[in-house]
């Protein structure tokens, strides 16, 4: 269970990201954080992530108090718990689609042999194979982003975050990722997603929608 | 005073480290008085990031501060061509009050310093950060003798007169001077040699035993007992003079700089060994460190016995 407890965060001592923000999520729920650019969607995601710290409140994903992790920690955390897909992918343009998806394996030592299984199990699963060896800034956006869910769950992770998902891809390509996330689901992974995409409003794998104006909570 | 491009390096770097080491202890006693790992506090999440800033900048000192270490004592041994009457750092150092407690100041904190980064990497090792308040407290002790360091040795340099004639280390170190020294080296070498090669066997015995409280103990004895036998016997065959005990003169060229190696190798071994009576680290940290201390601590015996025992060889009789 993750729970965001009085949680406020405040950039550069006074752009106020988040503000005073309660929030619980369930194992395995999808959960859709809704709200415009620069509503504090985004720091969310980045704090259960532990990609930064609050400046007041605290993070907890199963009783672990993520926001009180030192860096390296927080680093190993992440690693074994949460995959994200970012809005712009952040994959490496001159590396093959295999190295990329390996990325998250690389500092666990692992024997070539099982990393190899491992890529192409998971290259499989989001039906991008085929690419294995194609260098990613050769493919189309909707091929990058399967690449980026790909890595996302190379370490398959009980959490999933993604931000703003969808805003690079037409619709046909949109509704192939919910039909991935729909796949997620099914394996009772936590799944957050912070979009203004209307797409996702109504869809039936949702079980709650959080919206979010100028930092708060509506 | 007189400025040399060695002085002004180390003048330079010692403001430096005046600078950053004061941010250090501004931060450090904050966290030793407000931190509190429980808190989620705006202020506590500031401690936070403020002490990773500290560890960082106190670790930066410290790697700077072993070569520099180094460097210092060939600036001694380079000012000795310009002090009438040194023949190497041993009379730089005694040509001012200040010259003897600033070198044993600085061992001091050399030992302290490591210890530090000992902590951190161990207080580093687990989430809840066990030794965070005790190393930033550690820092703020090694702070002011960091800077009652940087004053002596500022006060020191400030303080050579170039037109003063200084005792050369024959002078110092002679068994007919009126000092503790004198007396120490008047001391049969048999009872030296005893204890230095006692004090070794039982560091291998509680080696052997795993006891760390007692092998860190005799790492203490043995780093002062080396000293000692190193300027009262080992010495004399390393120059192959029965009447030269300079600790310095074994940096110089003419001895292959072998002074270099036996005080890094003295330094490493027993640092390692001192620390396991001191830290808490789990079964492989605390193996590896027992070996590393024993291998360097073997190393020096080695080295230092080898040569009375080559102009043995030799020669046929002892000095």
């Amino acid at each position: 269970m993750i729970e965001i407890k009085n949680v406020s965060k405040i950039y550069d001592g006074n752009i106020v990201a988040l503000q005073d923000i309660n929030l619980r999520f369930k194992e395995g729920e999808l959960i859709i954080l809704k709200g415009v650019s620069g509503s504090g969607k985004s720091t969310i995601l980045s704090l259960i992530a532990g990609l930064s710290k609050p400046t007041l409140g605290e993070i907890t994903v199963d009783k672990k108090k993520i926001s009180k992790l030192p860096d390296h920690f927080a680093a190993s955390y992440r690693r074994d718990n949460i995959g994200i897909v970012f809005q712009k992918y952040n994959l490496i343009p001159t590396l093959s689609v295999t190295e990329n998806v390996l990325l998250p394996l690389f500092p666990l030592n692992l024997p070539r042999e099982l990393m190899k299984e491992k890529s192409s199990n998971v290259l499989q699963k989001f039906s991008i194979e085929h690419k294995a060896n194609v260098i990613v800034k050769n493919l189309s956006g909707g091929e990058q982003q399967r690449v980026a869910i790909a890595r996302a769950n190379i370490n398959d992770p009980k959490i999933i975050l993604a931000d703003e998902p969808t805003a690079n891809l037409d619709e046909k390509l949109s509704l192939e990722f919910i039909e991935i996330l729909r796949e997620l689901k099914s394996k009772k992974r936590t799944i957050i997603i912070a979009t203004h995409d209307p797409l996702f409003f109504d869809l039936d794998i949702v079980d709650r929608t959080v919206s979010i104006e100028h930092g708060k909570l509506l | 005073m007189f400025l040399t491009p060695e002085i002004i390096t180390l003048t330079v770097l010692n403001f430096l480290f005046v600078i950053f080491a004061t941010i250090a202890f501004v931060n450090a006693l904050k966290i030793v008085l407000y931190y509190n790992a429980d808190a989620t506090t705006s202020y506590q999440y500031a401690l936070e990031k403020k002490s990773y800033l500290s560890a960082t900048i106190i670790k930066f000192i410290f790697y700077v501060k072993i070569p520099l270490f180094i460097f210092f004592v060939y600036t001694l041994d380079s000012l000795s061509n310009l002090l009438p009457g040194a023949m190497c750092a041993a009379g730089v150092v005694s040509a001012t009050s200040y010259g003897t407690p600033l070198l044993f100041l600085k061992i001091l904190n050399l030992y302290i310093f490591a210890f530090w980064i000992v902590l951190n990497d161990e207080d580093m090792k687990y989430e809840g950060q066990p030794y965070l308040k005790k190393k930033f407290l550690l820092f703020c002790v090694a702070y002011f003798l960091l800077i009652a360091e940087i004053v002596l040795e500022s006060v020191m340099f400030g303080a050579m007169d170039i037109n003063s004639v200084v005792d050369c280390c024959g002078a110092i170190f002679s068994t007919t001077s009126q000092t503790y020294l004198s007396e120490i080296l008047a001391t049969s070498p048999t009872v030296l040699l005893g204890l230095f090669y006692g004090v070794f066997l039982l560091m291998i015995v509680s080696y052997i035993f795993k006891n760390r409280y007692i092998y860190s103990f005799l790492n203490i004895l043995f780093v002062l007992i080396s000293l000692i036998t190193l300027i009262a016997f080992f010495g004399t065959y390393i120059y192959e003079q029965p009447t030269h005990h300079c600790p310095f003169c074994l940096l110089q060229s003419d001895y292959n700089y072998i002074g270099y190696f036996l005080y890094i190798v003295l330094f490493v071994g027993t640092f390692f060994g001192f620390t396991l009576g001191i830290i808490e680290f789990d079964d492989q940290e605390l193996q590896k460190r027992f070996h590393i201390s024993l291998l360097y601590n073997s190393l020096y015996v080695a080295v230092v016995s080898y040569y009375p025992l080559l102009y043995y060889v030799k020669n046929g009789v002892w000095l």
